[in-house]
């Protein structure tokens, strides 16, 4: 076995593992830790994919900005529950809890993996490129001359969660204003 | 020497795994080596600025003019009392510090030496650097909540705030030096640069440069925006509970930074490692410790920054300056052809 697919089988083992972490573990600043830390697990497994690229991009996103404003939020709540340090009481699974956290979750979790294995099956994978190849080169361009339309929409997109984001803050402020 | 090392493990009979392996350790031990005695020189070189500007001589008493000083500092540090709080979160307490010295030490993975001395040539390098930078701001934040203590807790906050702002700028103008170079590999920086001081990016990109010194500085915690640590009005935020030699690593991890931000520095703007008659890592250390210098004289000579005037400063002036570079790039690689 060559060390790529070690390192890759390592990372995607310890990934799960941590990704189970984000949903079990009893202190949400804990979660929000493991989540960070399997973005981070993902990145690792690009690399080791030869997508040096995306787990760059994996990085600077989920980890750098989407995993800190995550923490970010659980600081500044005001929620009892969530700055607690003590772990959340768990509500026993009976009544609407059993669907919601024993039932739901199982049949979602089956037809994710369901759809995962058809995909796999059934797509047309490119064959592996040969040869050092620049991939940032090769995404760029593809970027800016094949999906060039999809690019600007996903960027207006991206404008408009903005200025909505700003809409919303400022409401909030002159609100509070009102009400002091 | 890559090729000699090859060429033994050859000899041996050692696959190509092991001795990629084998590498990484060896290029990992000098990064970390080359980190630590840095810190050494800084430790007393930060006394001795900061003594000069302020008009007193520094250290004097350990060793001749005060040289041994930075190892009776280490001493003193290594045989304190590990002490972790009784209400601090320990596993996030103890990772913190590592997190923080991992994401210092990953940046140094891409920054070139010289010519062939570098760790690892990645393609996406200035990716990869805007990527490893924000990393410290995660470790920053677990020290400051683990640390169950309201200090640390504002210097984390204000930290991220700092940090996720200045971030913008920061990337913004390593984005116009990769549209300068055309690539966005390290050692082709370097080498678009090459052929005396004229072809050194400074001079289209002095508006990056001061976009990228400041937003530089504050990322990297150094006075004048040393606001997650500030002494007088948070007891040094996210550290306040760390002593011994945790500590010292966050200490040495932010000696890193500085190293690192001076080195990019010189890479990005300066022509990075080239320069007559000397060997290119002299050169390196020249430009690297001449930046050093000024963010040194910058800390000892300017009053710390208030926390609106920061934000402003980052969202009214830093990024529309970066956006305007950003443009005015696009037309100087247009009209260079």
């Amino acid at each position: 076995m060559d060390l790529a697919r070690m390192a890759f089988l390592a990372l995607a083992a310890v990934a799960v593992v941590s990704a189970f972490r984000v949903v079990t573990a009893p202190k949400i600043m804990h979660a929000a830790l493991w989540l960070g830390f399997t973005f981070f697990l993902v990145a690792g497994v690009f690399i080791t994919l030869g997508a040096e690229f995306l787990a760059a991009a994996q990085v600077l996103v989920y980890v750098g900005a989407v995993t800190t404003i995550i923490l970010f939020g659980i600081m500044l709540s005001q929620a009892a529950e969530v700055r607690s340090r003590e772990p959340v009481p768990v509500e026993p699974l009976e009544g609407t809890a059993l669907w919601r956290r024993g039932v739901l979750p199982v049949v979602g979790t089956v037809a994710f993996v369901a759809i995962m294995i058809m995909v796999y099956l059934r797509a047309p994978w490119p064959t592996p490129a040969t040869g050092a190849v620049d991939t940032v080169r090769l995404i760029g361009s593809a970027l800016f001359t094949t999906y060039v339309i999809p690019f600007e929409l996903a960027a207006v997109l991206l404008l408009i969660a903005l200025v909505g984001a700003i809409v919303l803050a400022v409401r909030d402020d002159d609100k509070e204003e009102q009400g002091s | 020497m890559s090729d000699w090392l090859w060429g033994l493990f050859q000899s041996w009979g050692w696959s190509e795994s092991a001795f990629n392996v084998v590498m990484g350790v060896i290029k990992g031990l000098l990064v970390t080596t080359f980190l630590a005695v840095n810190a050494l020189v800084l430790v007393l070189m930060e006394r001795k600025v900061s003594g000069r500007i302020q008009r007193r001589p520094g250290p004097l008493r350990t060793g001749p003019r005060g040289l041994l000083q930075t190892f009776a500092d280490a001493i003193k540090l290594l045989s304190k009392e590990d002490i972790v709080p009784s209400g601090a979160d320990v596993a996030v307490f103890v990772l913190a510090p590592m997190v923080f010295f991992a994401a210092a030490t990953a940046l140094w993975i891409v920054i070139p030496f010289g010519p062939q001395t570098i760790v690892q040539d990645l393609n996406i390098g200035l990716i990869y650097i805007s990527a490893v930078t924000g990393l410290s701001v995660l470790a920053i934040l677990m020290a400051g909540w683990s640390s169950n203590n309201k200090w640390s807790l504002l210097g984390a906050m204000r930290s991220a705030a700092q940090l996720v702002s200045y971030e913008i700028p920061l990337v913004l103008s390593i984005v116009a030096i990769g549209m300068m170079a055309g690539s966005l590999r390290l050692s082709d920086i370097v080498a678009a640069q090459q052929g005396g001081i004229t072809n050194w990016f400074i001079f289209p990109q002095i508006l990056g440069f001061l976009v990228f010194f400041t937003a530089g500085l504050a990322e990297i915690n150094r006075a004048p925006f040393d606001l997650p640590e500030a002494e007088s009005e948070l007891v040094a935020g996210y550290n306040t509970e760390y002593s011994g030699m945790r500590w010292a690593i966050f200490f040495l991890a932010e000696y890193a930074n500085l190293v690192a931000f001076s080195a990019l520095a010189a890479t990005f703007f300066f022509g990075g490692p080239t320069g007559p008659i000397f060997p290119p890592i002299v050169w390196f250390l020249i430009k690297t410790y001449f930046f050093i210098f000024v963010a040194m004289w910058i800390r000892w000579t300017l009053p710390r920054i208030r926390v609106d005037h920061l934000m402003n400063l980052g969202w009214y002036v830093l990024i529309p300056l970066a956006l305007i570079n950003l443009g005015w790039t696009g037309l100087y690689v247009v009209l260079r052809g």
